[in-house]
C-alpha cells in the first residue's frame, strides 16, 4: 500500500491509493515508475533556449510606457472627455428636440376629396379610392344606304363585271 | 513548497511591490527563465512517465514534455498565477498526449503493447518467468484499451503515487467523487475482461 508522500492527508482522504492492487494497477505502478532517460532535462532545457524570445516590434519611449504615471492620467482624461463630450452632444440634441416640439402644431390639411364619376358606389366605404374617369368609345359614323350597298358588294363580281366590257370593245 | 514555487512566488512578490518601475524588463525575463528552468528540472521526469504511460514511446513522450514545457514559456506570463506547479504541469502535458494519442490512432495501431511490456522492469526473474510477465503485462494492457476512454483515464492516472484523488480530479476537470466511481467502475471492467480471457485460454 502506498500513500501520497506529497500530502499526509491523502492516504485516508482517497481510497484511490488505499486499495489492494490488481494486476492491471501492478502493471500501471511499472510503468508508471519507470526512470525518466538520462538527460531529459538538458534535452528540454536546449529546446527551451532554441525557442525564439518575445520580443517587440515597436519598443516605447521610457516616457511613454504604461508604467509612467502621467500618461495612465492623460489616458483617463482623454476617456473622461470622449465620454462627458458624448454626453453633453446627446443632452443638447433632446433639448432642441424638445424646444421644437413646444411651438403650436401644425395643421395638415386633407386634400378635397373627389366625387366619383363612376357607376360603382363606395358601398359606404370610409376612404374610397378616387378613381378617374375611363376612355370613351368611339362612336361609329353613319353611312348612307348607296354606298352601304358599294360596300356590302363582294369583291370577286367586280372583277368578272370588269372582265366582261372587254370583248364588247374588242368588237367595236 | 517547492523550489520552483519559491522562485515564481518572489517574482510575483518582487512584481507586485513594486509594479512601476525599478524591475527592468532583462531582469525579470532573466527571473522568469530561471523559475522556468527549476520547473524543468523538478518536474520533467513526472511528466515523462505520465507521458510515457499514454504513448508508450520514449521518443513521443520526450517530445510531449518539450511540448508541454514550451507551452509554459509560452504562458510564462502567468507563472505567477499558478497555486499548484505539479498538477498544472501535469494537466498540460495529460492534455498533450491525448491530442497526440487520437491523432496516432488514424495511423494504423503498432504492437506497442508487446514493446511496452518488453521495457518494464523485471528484476530478479529468470528468463522463462520474464517471459510470462512480459506477455502478462501485455495481455494486461491490451485489456486496458478495451475500457471506455474516461474509465481507462481515470485508472492510468490513479497508477502515479503522487496524485491523489483530488489532483486526478484536477487533472481531468471533473469532480473527486467522479473520479472515485470511475474507478470503481474501472476495476470491475477490467476483472470482467481478465476473467474473459482467462476463460478463453
Amino acid at each position: 500500500m502506498s500513500s501520497n508522500p506529497r500530502d499526509p492527508m491523502a492516504s485516508e482522504t482517497t481510497s484511490v491509493s488505499a486499495s489492494v492492487f490488481t494486476p492491471t494497477e501492478e502493471t500501471l505502478r511499472l510503468i508508471a515508475s519507470l526512470p525518466a532517460p538520462e538527460g531529459l532535462e538538458d534535452r528540454v532545457h536546449a529546446a527551451l533556449n532554441a525557442m525564439p524570445r518575445k520580443s517587440r516590434v515597436l519598443a516605447w519611449p521610457r516616457a511613454l510606457r504604461a508604467e509612467s504615471g502621467w500618461m495612465r492620467g492623460a489616458a483617463a482624461a482623454a476617456i473622461v472627455f470622449v465620454v462627458a463630450g458624448g454626453g453633453w452632444g446627446v443632452y443638447t440634441r433632446v433639448e432642441s428636440t424638445q424646444m421644437e416640439q413646444n411651438q403650436p402644431a401644425k395643421v395638415i390639411v386633407m386634400p378635397a376629396r373627389m366625387p366619383s364619376t363612376g357607376g360603382l358606389q363606395g358601398a359606404g366605404a370610409m376612404r374610397p379610392p378616387v378613381t378617374l374617369p375611363g376612355p370613351a368609345a368611339p362612336q361609329p359614323a353613319k353611312i348612307g344606304p348607296a354606298k352601304a350597298k358599294a360596300a356590302k358588294k363582294p369583291v370577286a363580281s367586280r372583277k368578272s363585271g370588269g372582265v366582261r366590257a372587254r370583248p364588247s370593245a374588242a368588237t367595236n | 513548497m517547492s523550489t520552483s514555487q519559491v522562485i515564481v512566488a518572489g517574482i510575483a512578490a518582487e512584481w507586485m511591490d513594486n509594479p512601476t518601475s525599478a524591475v527592468n524588463d532583462e531582469a525579470r525575463q532573466r527571473a522568469e527563465d530561471a523559475a522556468l528552468a527549476a520547473l524543468v528540472d523538478q518536474y520533467a521526469g513526472a511528466l515523462y512517465r505520465v507521458a510515457f504511460s499514454v504513448l508508450r514511446n520514449q521518443a513521443d513522450a520526450e517530445d510531449a514534455v518539450q511540448e508541454a514545457f514550451v507551452r509554459v514559456l509560452r504562458h510564462r506570463d502567468t507563472l505567477g498565477e499558478v497555486r499548484d506547479h505539479r498538477v498544472w504541469l501535469i494537466r498540460i502535458v495529460w492534455n498533450i498526449v491525448l491530442d497526440r494519442k487520437r491523432r496516432a490512432k488514424t495511423r494504423p495501431e503498432t504492437d506497442d503493447v508487446a514493446d511496452l511490456a518488453r521495457v518494464l522492469p523485471m528484476k530478479g526473474l529468470s528468463a522463462e518467468e520474464q517471459a510470462a510477465a512480459a506477455q502478462h503485462h501485455a495481455h494486461v494492457l491490451a485489456c486496458l484499451d478495451q475500457l471506455p476512454a474516461k474509465e481507462r483515464q481515470v485508472m492510468m492516472l490513479s497508477a502515479f503515487e503522487e496524485l491523489s484523488s483530488v489532483e486526478i480530479a484536477e487533472v481531468l476537470e471533473i469532480s473527486e467523487s467522479s473520479v472515485r466511481s470511475r474507478l470503481f467502475r474501472a476495476r470491475n471492467l477490467m476483472a470482467g475482461l481478465l476473467d474473459h480471457e482467462r476463460s478463453l485460454r
